[in-house]
């Protein structure tokens, strides 16, 4: 089996995806297939980037003006749309990542020790 | 929301879709590597990415506005509908496109009438000053109250005077004179209004005291129409009554007065002047940040000055001043009968909506198994409803476009029939023009009427029961107990509101016909009223204006087929004049005065011409001039009002007591008392007049009446007057050397105008209530038609079971004529409570007049069995045969 992913693989909540997806192109330019498996590597596997969100995630995130795109060809030589970070898309990132980080603390806070 | 996701849809989906591929591509890559055979990879790599169209879709749909789209998919589909039905459609989109047409007519003069505002700049803030009594306020006002309000500098910006109508004034000089509307004016007049000066300028405070100097100041359409726009008019002089009048400027073409001018001179008045006369009107803009109240305030205590100045008479106890808004004040009392019309074109509209709605539910019984099916396709109960009122809707909207045109077009043709001095329409009602009120008016009607008549239909039809509509075989079997239902309760509505709008056109006829009875006490028939202004020097004293009236009438006299001619400063049933009077050696009591009357100045022989009868006395005579002692002649209701017991003709009268140096003058005789005259319109009783000889006038008087008022000659011959008009209009230019003659009418046109308001609401309500009883009989016959297709079936097992004929056709009958009486029965309730918004309107006949209200529902009710008679007839000749084998 391949798909070596726990049972528990989680649905990435809703509204998380489009800065997992900043955060991931700050590393540089991705197409689609590699975001997706940036996000799965570097979660260890713990979350799961439905493909079918994927997609019309990158087009919003683009018709916002947070990224850029261009064609271009990948390490398999294929052809593949390269996606970009815009440095809007950097002050979105910086934005949702601080919201996000308030926001696991008080969650946080209120679980109490039980999280620990 | 970023409008860059609605562009270029189609490429980006293109792209999307070799993203997927290559997504998929590098997914296929990944497998294989790890060792998956290749068939292996490609189905792994499929089934993690899911459905790549669903994908798209999402993205297609996240790029769209969803709503749009289902609306433009919902109207292709409602047209297509429609377009089956042609016949439905037209009808449908004709009966809205009627009511909406006259509802758009009726707003469009109430929009012009009512809400436009004044087009004067920042017209809140110009007020109309007037006078207040116990009995009410009104406008006018004389020189010392215009004075003092002058002077009121910490309320008012610009206080100024303005002629009510003006005499008119005659330019001389070139090949034809003409007379024109010249308007006396203070100097701070355009200043006040916001008048713009396209040449010259307007008059200087110096100009516009006494000894100014002749100066005038043009209209646009005077400069363009007789000067031909001439650029080096100001400085020029022009001849106005044989004087020369220098041009100071020209005002520009937006500046529209309600009572239109051709140009307009300075009143100079002596503001030490007493004369307590009221013969203009003031108006005045306040100080930003006055508030009407505040100068009412104000106003309070200049009264009191009012009367430390001028004496206590000069005001009556209880008497004082305010402002009133000028546009309230244009309005008038327009106010009333508009809403009233108003009210009674919505009628004409629920009515519509009504038969509409009818129309719609018989449609959507026809197309239960439609609905049906598309609910089973898994339509939900919404996106029905939506298609529905989507298609109400289009049919409203086509109707309101058709009705916005109908409803200009009809505007035109209702001032045509001469409604009768509406205010602020403009000449021919030019000032009502297209626009944003009037579009969102009809839009808004439109959009309301398509959601009423819509509603309902759209509700009852998306009520389906599946397995039953899709399981019958046919569409014959019924409508449904609750739309039929429906439809009854609509019918009823119509009925109901048909039986309001009839009752009240038939007071309204009722009224006409009454004021058309009315004997307005002197003779209309082939009697031309003519006015002649006399202004100018020539005419400040009694002499000369005497001298043109006894030459006048010679020469007129002298055309064959006259038989009588007669002068006076008051033109019968359009107004005139009123003024104080003692009776001597009289106690007054309270009052400073004995009493008020009409007051006529006339010629010796203006009773015989009118024909007016002469009951006690006699009459005056060609010898009663300035030489002669005064006389004065009364009507029979002053002699009532005033002589209840004792006789007026042993009685002297003084005119005009205390009322300023131009009324000075001795006591006058009673001489005569003559027949009443419905001089306010024959909707009014007669008020009490006194009539003196006008070659007995003071001179400062006749000085006074020349400024205010033309003369009006009253011409009775054995023909048509109007055959007349040459050689008439030679005659007095002849005598009077070479004034102009105006206004020529016949004293039956004079007598039209007067009623023209009655008869305006009497013609539209009766159009109006005609439009509903029509469409009633339309929805009652729709209705009945209707039901008896649906129970064929029923009407057959009848027969077959041994119904008579004529037992089927009562039935019928009975059923219709229960809908009819419900309906009328809730008509006559809503009129009861209704009509006495026409009360103001009538004359002669109570708001719940029984003829009107017994009358009617015979009407109604008659033309509703007319409507019931063919579909019962029908009823009768169902055959039991085939009734039963259609199942």
């Amino acid at each position: 089996m391949v798909m070596n992913r726990p049972p528990d693989a989680g649905e990435i909540l809703q509204g998380t995806l489009d800065m997992l997806i900043l955060r991931t192109l700050v590393l540089g330019p991705a197409h689609g297939h590699t975001i997706a498996e940036a996000i799965e590597r570097t979660s260890e596997n713990a979350l799961e980037v439905e493909q079918g969100s994927l997609y019309p995630a990158l087009h919003r995130l683009e018709d916002r003006g947070w990224l850029s795109s261009e064609w271009g060809v990948s390490e398999n030589n294929r052809k593949a749309k390269y996606y970009q970070l815009t440095s809007k898309g950097r002050k979105e990132l910086a934005a949702a990542a601080g919201r996000w980080r308030r926001m696991t603390h008080a969650i946080g806070l209120i679980l109490g020790e039980s999280f620990e | 929301m970023n409008a860059r996701r609605f562009v270029d849809r189609s490429r980006k989906d293109q792209e999307l879709a070799e993203e997927i591929e290559s997504h998929l591509a590098h997914e296929r890559d990944a497998n294989m590597a790890r060792g998956l055979a290749a068939d292996e990879s490609r189905r792994r790599a499929n089934v993690r990415f899911g459905n790549a169209r669903t994908t798209r879709e999402r993205v297609w749909r996240y790029r769209s506005l969803p709503w749009i789209e289902d609306l433009w998919r919902d109207l292709r589909f409602a047209l297509r509908a429609l377009a089956k039905t042609p016949g439905f459609a037209t009808v449908a989109v004709l009966l809205i496109a009627v009511a909406i047409g006259v509802n758009t007519s009726v707003f469009s003069v109430t929009d012009a009438v009512l809400l436009k505002p004044l087009t004067y700049p920042d017209p809140q803030a110009l007020v109309e000053l007037r006078n207040l009594s116990p009995q009410g306020s009104f406008p006018g006002a004389n020189i010392p109250k215009f004075n003092l309000w002058h002077q009121q500098t910490s309320i008012f910006q610009q206080v100024a005077a303005y002629d009510f109508g003006g005499s008119g004034l005659n330019i001389t000089g070139g090949d034809h004179p003409q007379q024109v509307q010249g308007i006396h004016v203070s100097a701070d007049y355009f200043a006040m209004f916001g008048a713009p000066v396209i040449a010259g300028r307007t008059f200087t405070a110096a100009e516009d005291s006494p000894h100014g100097g002749n100066v005038t100041v043009l209209s646009y359409g005077l400069w363009k129409n007789r000067y031909g726009a001439n650029p080096h008019i100001v400085g020029s002089t022009i001849q106005l009554d044989g004087q020369a009048y220098l041009v100071v400027g020209v005002i520009g073409r937006g500046f529209v007065t309600d009572t239109p001018a051709d140009l307009w001179v300075p009143f100079q008045f002596d503001l030490n002047s007493k004369d307590m006369a009221h013969y203009f009107t003031v108006a005045a803009r306040l100080k930003p940040g006055i508030t009407a109240p505040q100068a009412n305030a104000q106003l309070r205590l200049s009264a009191d000055q009012f009367r430390r100045l001028y004496g206590a008479d000069s005001l009556p106890p209880g008497a004082g001043f305010s402002v009133v808004s000028l546009q309230e004040s244009s309005i008038g009392d327009m106010r009333t009968p508009l809403f009233v019309l108003l009210g009674a074109v919505g009628f004409v509209l629920l009515i519509a909506c009504a038969n509409v709605a009818n129309l719609l539910l018989a449609r959507a019984a026809a197309r239960k198994r439609e609905f049906a099916t598309r609910a089973a396709l898994g339509a939900g109960r919404g996106q029905i409803i939506r298609q529905l009122l989507i298609e109400s809707l289009t049919l409203s909207l086509s109707g309101g476009a058709i009705g916005l045109i109908l409803g200009f077009a009809g505007v035109r043709l209702l001032l045509r029939i001469n409604p009768g001095n509406i205010p602020r329409i403009g000449e021919d009602g030019s000032a009502i023009t297209l626009d944003p009120n009037i579009l969102l008016f009809t839009l808004g009607i439109s959009v309301l009427t398509g959601l009423i008549f819509g509603l309902i239909p759209a509700i009852s039809a998306s009520r389906p029961n599946l397995a039953a509509a899709l399981n019958e075989n046919g569409s014959r079997s019924g409508m449904g107990v609750r739309s039929g239902k429906l439809r009854s309760v609509l019918v009823m509505g119509e009925m109901a509101l048909t039986v309001v709008l009839v009752i009240g056109a038939g007071l309204l006829i009722r009224t006409f016909l009454n004021l058309q009875s009315v004997d307005p006490g002197f003779a209309m028939h082939n009697v031309m009223s003519m006015a002649m202004s006399v202004s100018g020097d020539r005419f400040q004293k009694t002499g000369p204006v005497a001298q043109v009236i006894r030459d006048g009438s010679d020469r007129l006299l002298a055309i064959p087929g006259v038989l009588d001619v007669g002068v006076s400063n008051c033109l019968p049933m359009a107004g005139g004049f009123g003024m104080i009077f003692d009776v001597v050696g009289r106690p007054k009591g309270n009052s400073p005065f004995t009493g008020g009357a009409g007051f006529y100045s006339t010629s010796w022989s203006y009773f015989s011409t009118l024909k007016i009868p002469l009951l006690r006395g006699r009459s005056f005579a060609k010898q009663d001039d300035s030489t002669a002692p005064g006389v004065v002649i009364i009507n029979e209701a002053m002699a009532r009002r005033y002589w209840p017991k004792g006789d007026p003709l042993k009685d002297k009268i003084v005119i005009g007591p205390g009322a300023g140096p131009a009324f000075a003058e001795g006591p006058r005789q009673v001489i005569g008392i003559v027949g009443d005259t419905h001089d306010g319109g024959p909707n009014r009783e007669p008020f009490p007049i006194m009539f003196i000889p006008l070659a007995q006038m003071p001179d400062l008087e006749t000085a006074l009446n020349s400024r205010v008022a033309p003369l009006y000659w009253f011409v009775r011959s054995q023909v048509d007057p109007r055959t007349l008009v040459t050689p008439m209009s030679a005659a007095l230019r002849d005598a009077s050397g070479g004034l102009p003659i105006a206004h020529m009418r016949t004293m039956e046109e004079v007598e039209a105008r007067n009623v023209a308001r009655q008869r305006f609401n009497m013609l539209l309500l009766s159009v109006f209530g005609s439009a509903g009883l029509l469409m009633a009989a339309i929805g009652i016959y729709g209705v009945m038609s209707y039901s008896i297709e649906q129970r064929t079936q029923e009407l057959g097992v009848r027969m077959a079971l041994g119904a008579q004929a004529s037992n089927l056709r009562n039935m019928v009958i009975r059923q219709g004529m229960i809908l009819t009486l419900i309906g009328v029965a809730i008509g006559i309730g809503g009129a009861f409570w209704l009509t006495h918004f026409l009360a103001s309107f009538l004359f002669g006949v109570k708001p719940l007049d029984p003829v009107a209200f017994i009358a009617t529902p015979i009407l109604l009710s008659a033309i509703a069995l007319a409507s019931i008679w063919s579909p019962a007839l029908r009823a009768t000749r169902v055959d039991p045969m085939t009734a039963l084998r259609i199942e």
